[in-house]
């Protein structure tokens, strides 16, 4: 379960950015939601970029499958950048109700994607990844950067 | 394989399923309102054709239409089940389900067995039908959640509500000799609250919890064990009362504990959200919890007490239970699938979730829902009060009705006004 470990604490660490993010639009302060959210955009991005240049292209090279998970995962990554930048736009306009509601959204588009990822695909490729192929995925995705 | 769990690009239902829904509870939820201000003090006593009446309106009518708006919405997100041709299904669902509980509804009042029958042929036809279909599906998935093996069993409780109902409505028609009418009416009161409302409740709330709100997720414990535990102890007992009726006493004080564990659970977790933002639909979720603490608290005191209006405080705590929680989802689910679905047709001009509904509205149908409980709780024992806990309900239920009209104008107004993103101009 070493993919699922490791990626599913990437996916804590950044919903605790994004909450401090929220909490301090919320209160105001807008120094501190910047620094959550330039935080939780660099890593959220990172994380993609682990998914889409080594885990997806090893799962797909395994099970010889390009067309359907990693494809709708791929998707829903586009719908989770699209949001980053909407946020961004309002948080440099300092638009409270924008950023909270697009904050929603966000939340609850990330995390139905993030279910679907720990309880589906990081599962599956636990399971059909040999264990040489997942230490090496693994060591390569700590590697990227943004 | 993964097209199978329900994985594709299209896996939102469409608004127009999940809108259909909602917005038939909440006219029935007005009904109930209007029922109340015509039977006034009536409906407190658990026997009248009154209390029959307005329960079968608030568990059929409000409830199930509010369930079935649930059900359209999580079976692909949280369970990886896509139900195909959503439209025709609704359809086929929601006309016969209408007329079918207004025929229930006027055969309590009118003691006719032609009634009963028309109701029992619609009610059953159409719910049967889409549990059975909605069954179909999660059987078929190769990949189970906690909440679809939850659904499950919630489902299963469903059609035996429904089995069991046609035995009453046969009764009651003079059909069948009704001669285990009353051990059949406790089953089917039985399955219905714990089983279907309870149950579907819970399965639901192991994902949106943590979902909506980012909390740890549940304890394995209760993720694997509480549904089926429930299941089985209803069906136990209903198996056993055929020759002891006692064993319901049994039976209320384990389902009092599972309910109360499950409920403290569950506030627990929503102290540890990550997301500090406390908003309406928190709110909803610990009134709902809340009361069924109360419900099962005054649902213990029965046992000992045999006091209508103990009685009368448990059914009221336990419907503020289902319906805090269907306000919670509610609120949610409308604006985030309203924007969703116009930001995935390419809208620049979606409205975001606040511009559909703000949570500044939803706090005030919090107050108003926290007056319609706190009123009707009085009116047990000051019954001249029971006038406006009625024009609080229809009040609570109007504001629902406006904000679904308002959230499908502003689809449709993005429809017809919106800018949408041109393909080929992003190439060019």
């Amino acid at each position: 379960m070493i993919i699922s470990h490791y990626m599913k604490d990437e996916h804590r660490a950044c919903d605790t950015h994004f909450a401090a993010a929220e909490q301090a639009a919320a209160n105001g302060d807008w120094a501190k939601a910047e620094e959550g959210f330039i935080t939780f955009s660099n890593e959220t991005l990172t994380h993609f970029k682990k998914e889409e240049e080594e885990l997806f292209p090893a799962f797909e090279a395994q099970t010889g499958s390009s067309e359907g998970p990693t494809q709708v995962m791929r998707f829903e990554h586009e719908q989770v950048k699209s949001l980053i930048g909407k946020l961004a736009h309002a948080l440099e306009a300092q638009d409270k109700d924008a950023y909270l509601s697009l904050c929603e959204s966000m939340m609850i588009l990330l995390q139905q994607h993030n279910m679907k990822e720990e309880q589906m695909l990081y599962a599956m490729c636990d399971r059909v990844l040999p264990s040489d192929v997942k230490e090496e995925t693994l060591d390569k995705m700590k590697k990227v950067v943004l | 394989m993964f097209s199978q769990n329900g994985l594709s690009l299209d896996q939102a239902p469409p608004l127009s399923v999940v809108f259909r829904f909602f917005f038939t509870g909440s006219i029935f939820g007005m009904l109930a309102g209007v029922l109340i201000l015509f039977y006034q003090a009536d409906i407190f006593d658990a026997h009248s054709v009154a209390a029959v009446t307005l329960t079968h309106t608030l568990t059929l009518g409000v409830m199930l239409s509010f369930m079935f708006a649930a059900l359209f919405q999580m079976l692909p997100v949280i369970a990886g089940v896509t139900l195909k041709n959503p439209i025709k299904k609704a359809n086929a669902l929601q006309y016969p389900f209408i007329l079918g509980v207004l025929a229930l509804l006027f055969a309590f009042n009118l003691s006719a067995p032609w009634l009963f029958g028309i109701a029992s042929f619609l009610l059953g036809g159409s719910v049967l039908f889409i549990s059975f279909t909605m069954l179909k599906n999660i059987l078929t998935l190769t990949h189970h959640s906690a909440s679809s093996k939850g659904m499950l069993t919630a489902l299963i409780s469903l059609v035996l509500v429904v089995i069991l109902a046609l035995y009453l409505t046969a009764s009651l028609a003079s059909f069948t000799e009704a001669t285990y009418y009353t051990a059949i009416k406790e089953a089917h009161y039985s399955f219905g609250l714990f089983g279907w409302v309870a149950l579907l409740i819970i399965s639901i709330s192991f994902q949106v919890i943590e979902m909506f709100y980012v909390t740890p997720p549940y304890p394995t414990l209760v993720t694997k064990y509480l549904p089926n535990t429930l299941l089985g102890l209803l069906l136990l007992s209903t198996v056993v009362s055929f020759f002891t009726p006692l064993i319901w006493v049994v039976t209320d004080v384990l389902l009092i504990l599972l309910l109360c564990g499950y409920a403290l659970v569950t506030l627990k977790r929503l102290t540890q959200k990550k997301r500090p933002l406390t908003d309406a639909t928190v709110l909803f979720w610990r009134m709902g919890l809340g009361s069924l603490l109360l419900s099962m608290l005054f649902m213990g005191l029965t046992l000992s007490y045999d006091i209508e209006s103990i009685k009368s405080l448990s059914y009221l705590f336990f419907t503020s239970f289902s319906l805090s929680i269907v306000f919670a989802m509610f609120y949610k689910i409308v604006p985030f699938l309203t924007w969703f679905h116009l930001n995935s047709q390419g809208y620049f001009t979606a409205p975001m979730m606040h511009e559909v509904i703000h949570p500044k509205t939803a706090k005030k149908h919090l107050y108003i829902h926290i007056a319609t409980v706190a009123i009707f709780a009085v009116s047990i024992f000051i019954s001249e009060l029971t006038l406006l806990a009625g024009l609080l309900t229809m009040l609570s239920f109007g504001w629902m009705s406006y904000q679904i009209i308002h959230a499908y104008l502003l689809y449709i107004k993005t429809q017809k006004t919106g800018e949408k993103f041109d393909m080929n101009m992003g190439n060019g």
